[in-house]
């Protein structure tokens, strides 16, 4: 019983302190779902999520702090199918950065590339709805103008943050991994790639000589 | 010179995953830290004390980098450029014009005679862009069998890559490309060879394979060059000499010394078949820039700091500051390595650098499979001495790679051709083996009218001149021939320290004499703005990643004290698409554990070499 599976390339982007963090670890550590824990490795951080009959495995990728002096490598965003990038609801200059961002994506990454905006930390509000300094109101206009998914989450409570992954999972066409190669009309199929992982089998070459 | 004491390792120092995760289990096994950011907000400032300060992220430095980084050391790495790379880059048309104007500006130190055409149709709202295009300062192969492959696997770099397979090496002689015969299938149906040929060229291979085990046979001829050994003691002939030197060998010139081509032609005969029926790899959207970029990363992920655009003013090797031309400072208690290329101003400590690689990468309109393997997108076609009508002494090697490397757009390549030849010869021999491309190129292909009159205009002579506009010096006497399009023609010289073909010399990083203060007097230049620092090599003419490691292990043990730990990192990160266990909800998300313990993945680059041996004894006729 082996489900179709769909690598997703996830990038996080924000402000220093909106919670990018909190809310991939919210999403891929054991307190969200009761015995699982993420792989965290030197790659980035691996979560399986299914969805109806596929398995959709995101690869989040972590700026690693090379955002913080303008240093973020092209690498970084090639190939991502999806980005999140978080404000803090309470700080209006985290929203400009989103919006920096969010051009920075159109800019730089696929052009099909699923953005998540996402407003971060609504369980402020529960004690003091003065506390909003970004409206709901105008981060959804950005969504709509930009065509983004937009969500508000509280990394700390989990409110909403399954429904951003989710949400990404529906929209990425859950096909094979090779079309997610495509780039400009060029198609480049998986079997061009080798995986320096596993080494071939060398039978071949042995059996073809008989002599 | 062993290690007094060893630093701390990265698991010692950082046993954070548990603390985040609630799983106190997993203190004592875990081996790898969280990734940087994701534990502890980062500060918006540099360090103000590392442990060591890497300027320049080539390729020897971003591995050091990385591997600093993992084994506990605290790293800041900074590039003058605004990009990853340096003299690795990969760089957009946009970013080689701005490069080579730096150059003949001598802004860049280790480079000059930078010349560059670029056609009208690269451009905004052109037919081209010029991030279409991803060009490599110092284009690489990566062998199937060799220390950076290992390296990439182990440090798990090779996630962030994507690597695809280069099989075919044209030999050029008497005015035609020699496909390669590197298998023995090859050799026993190659209706060209005799039967006395065939034979012969058996024996060496088997011979090669196992070479060092064999010194009565190469040993009397160890000084003697490898034609001579091949021609004397294997009775080859000049055709497949040529091929198994400078195809199969990659080696410059008819001198090379049979040791080293001996080693060199193995291999590529061990790394024949690791992976499939190819010897080499590529990376995709373009070379050794994307790998540097991959171990910067990787070093990023372990706590280095990285910051572009940072050009250190001076370091004082009495107070162990290091000061930045933008006045930010960092004191480093171990050690500076740095690019030449990235020296500050007032340097006088920067090693001769005697070896030219002289270097002309064309884009050209055209896809160019006819080089290629079917499903493959590169190839490497070689010149040997005196095939050209330049009579060029040493090899001229291309590097060809068409779309599928996504250095390019569809129906375009991009040409790198290089030498280890000097001064008017070398442009003589590129000049000539860039002609003897685009005369087999037009031959091979048909249908190549251009039918684009904006960017072609006929001459009086019904030659085709592309409307153009010239940078930097131009290519006075160029005019396009027939149908081959070049959309971009950059040629430039580079200088290095490291002898062609050869790997780093370590005695290169013994100028730092400052960490045993008694001999620093010796070293220590009043008024040098680079006192203390330790100088890496810039890329030498190898095609092959084969001295990235070495370089960089070296270094590392002048740091660390020793190489034993290098990339010395368990990940834990095992998951490969094994199929997750445990009930999916429909409509829900459910989470797999993503931990497997499948260690079988594990690869271990020595077993193949076992195969390798056994192929051999395969051979016999």
């Amino acid at each position: 019983m082996s489900n179709p599976i769909t690598s997703i390339k996830l990038v996080l982007l924000g402000e220093a302190a909106v919670g990018k963090s909190s809310i991939v670890l919210r999403f891929v550590s054991n307190d969200f779902s009761e015995n699982k824990e993420p792989t965290i490795g030197a790659a980035f951080l691996t979560q399986r999520v299914n969805i109806n009959d596929h398995t959709v495995k995101f690869e989040i990728w972590d700026t690693a702090g090379q955002e913080r002096f303008a240093s973020l490598a092209p690498m970084y965003y090639r190939n991502a199918q999806a980005a999140l990038v978080v404000y803090d609801i309470t700080k209006p200059q985290s929203f400009i950065k989103a919006r920096h961002w969010v051009k920075e994506l159109h800019e730089q990454a696929n052009k099909n590339i699923i953005i998540a905006l996402v407003g971060n930390k609504v369980d402020i509000l529960e004690d003091n709805e003065d506390e909003r300094k970004v409206s709901r109101e105008e981060a959804e206009k950005l969504a709509e103008e930009e065509d983004l998914l937009f969500f508000e989450t509280s990394a700390k409570t989990g409110t909403n943050i399954s429904e951003v992954f989710l949400g990404i999972g529906e929209k990425i066409p859950l096909k094979g991994p090779e079309d997610e190669h495509t780039n400009g009309g060029l198609n480049v199929t998986e079997d061009q790639r080798v995986n320096l992982a596993n080494t071939a089998n060398a039978s071949e070459n042995a059996s073809a000589c008989s002599c | 010179m062993l290690s007094p004491e060893r630093r701390t390792s990265m698991a010692e120092r950082r046993p954070s995953f548990a603390n985040f995760s609630g799983n106190s289990n997993h203190i004592d096994t875990l081996m790898v830290p969280h990734l940087a950011g994701i534990e502890d907000p980062l500060p918006e400032t540099t360090p103000e004390k590392v442990d060591v300060l890497i300027a320049g992220t080539g390729l020897v430095e971003s591995v050091l980098a990385a591997a600093l980084a993992w084994q506990g050391s605290t790293v800041l790495h900074v590039d003058t450029n605004d990009y990853y790379g340096d003299s690795a880059a990969t760089l957009t048309v946009d970013q080689i014009k701005n490069w080579v104007n730096r150059v003949n500006n001598n802004d860049i130190i280790s480079y000059n005679n930078a010349k560059l055409y670029l056609s009208t149709s690269i451009g905004p709202s052109c037919k081209y862009m010029s991030k279409d295009f991803g060009i490599d300062l110092s284009p690489k192969i990566l062998f199937a069998k060799s220390d950076l492959l290992s390296i990439l696997v182990k440090s798990r770099v090779h996630q962030y890559l994507e690597f695809q397979s280069l099989s075919t090496f044209h030999t050029y002689e008497n005015d035609s490309f020699e496909k390669l015969t590197n298998t023995k299938q090859d050799i026993f149906t190659d209706q060209n060879l005799s039967l006395m040929t065939k034979r012969n060229l058996m024996k060496f291979l088997k011979f090669v394979l196992n070479w060092e085990e064999m010194p009565e046979i190469w040993q009397p001829y160890a000084d003697k060059s490898i034609t001579q050994f091949l021609f004397e003691k294997f009775k080859l002939e000049k055709p497949q000499v040529f091929e198994l030197v400078f195809s199969i060998g990659l080696c410059c010139s008819v001198d090379t010394k049979v040791p080293l081509a001996l080693h060199r032609i193995r291999r590529y005969l061990i790394s024949y078949d690791v992976y499939g029926p190819f010897p080499v790899l590529y990376s995709k959207y373009g070379g050794a820039g994307e790998v540097s970029q991959g171990f910067c990363r990787s070093a990023a992920v372990a706590g280095a700091t990285y910051k572009l655009n940072e050009k250190l003013y001076s370091y004082n090797p009495t107070t162990q500051v290091a000061t930045f031309t933008d006045g930010s400072k960092v004191t480093v208690t171990e050690k500076i390595i740095m690019s030449p290329t990235q020296a500050p101003e007032g340097n006088q400590h920067i090693p001769d650098q005697k070896y030219e690689v002289n270097r002309m990468v064309c884009l050209v309109e055209k896809d160019c499979k006819e080089w290629f393997s079917e499903d493959e997108s590169a190839a490497v076609v070689v010149f040997p001495p005196g095939s050209l009508k330049s009579g060029n002494k040493h090899v001229v090697q291309t590097l060809i790679l068409g779309a599928g490397s996504e250095c390019c757009p569809q129906n375009t390549s991009i040409w790198y051709l290089s030498t280890i030849e000097s001064g008017v010869r070398a442009e003589m021999d590129l000049d000539a083996a860039l002609e003897a491309l685009e005369v087999s190129i037009v031959r091979e292909s048909s249908s190549d009218i251009t039918d684009n009159n904006d960017i072609v205009k006929i001459d009086e002579d019904g030659r085709p001149i592309i409307n153009s506009v010239r940078l930097g010096q131009s290519f006075k006497e160029y005019i396009p021939r027939e149908s081959v399009q070049h959309l971009m023609k950059l040629s430039y010289t580079q200088y290095t320290s490291t002898p062609p073909f050869d790997v780093v010399n370590p005695a290169l990083f013994d100028n730092d004499e400052l960490n045993n203060r008694a001999n620093s007097v010796n070293k220590f230049i009043p008024n040098a703005s680079d006192n203390g620092i330790i100088y890496t090599a810039m890329p030498s003419s190898e095609i092959s990643y084969d001295e990235v490691v070495t370089a960089a292990k070296v270094l590392y043990e002048k740091i660390v004290g020793s190489d034993d730990d290098f990339f010395d990192v368990d990940f834990e990160d095992e998951d490969n698409d094994t199929v997750p266990q445990g009930a999916s909800v429909n409509g829900t998300i459910s989470y797999e554990n993503a931990i497997d313990d499948d260690d079988d993945e594990d690869v271990d680059m020595g077993i193949r070499g076992d195969d390798s041996n056994e192929f051999v004894g395969q051979m016999e006729i």
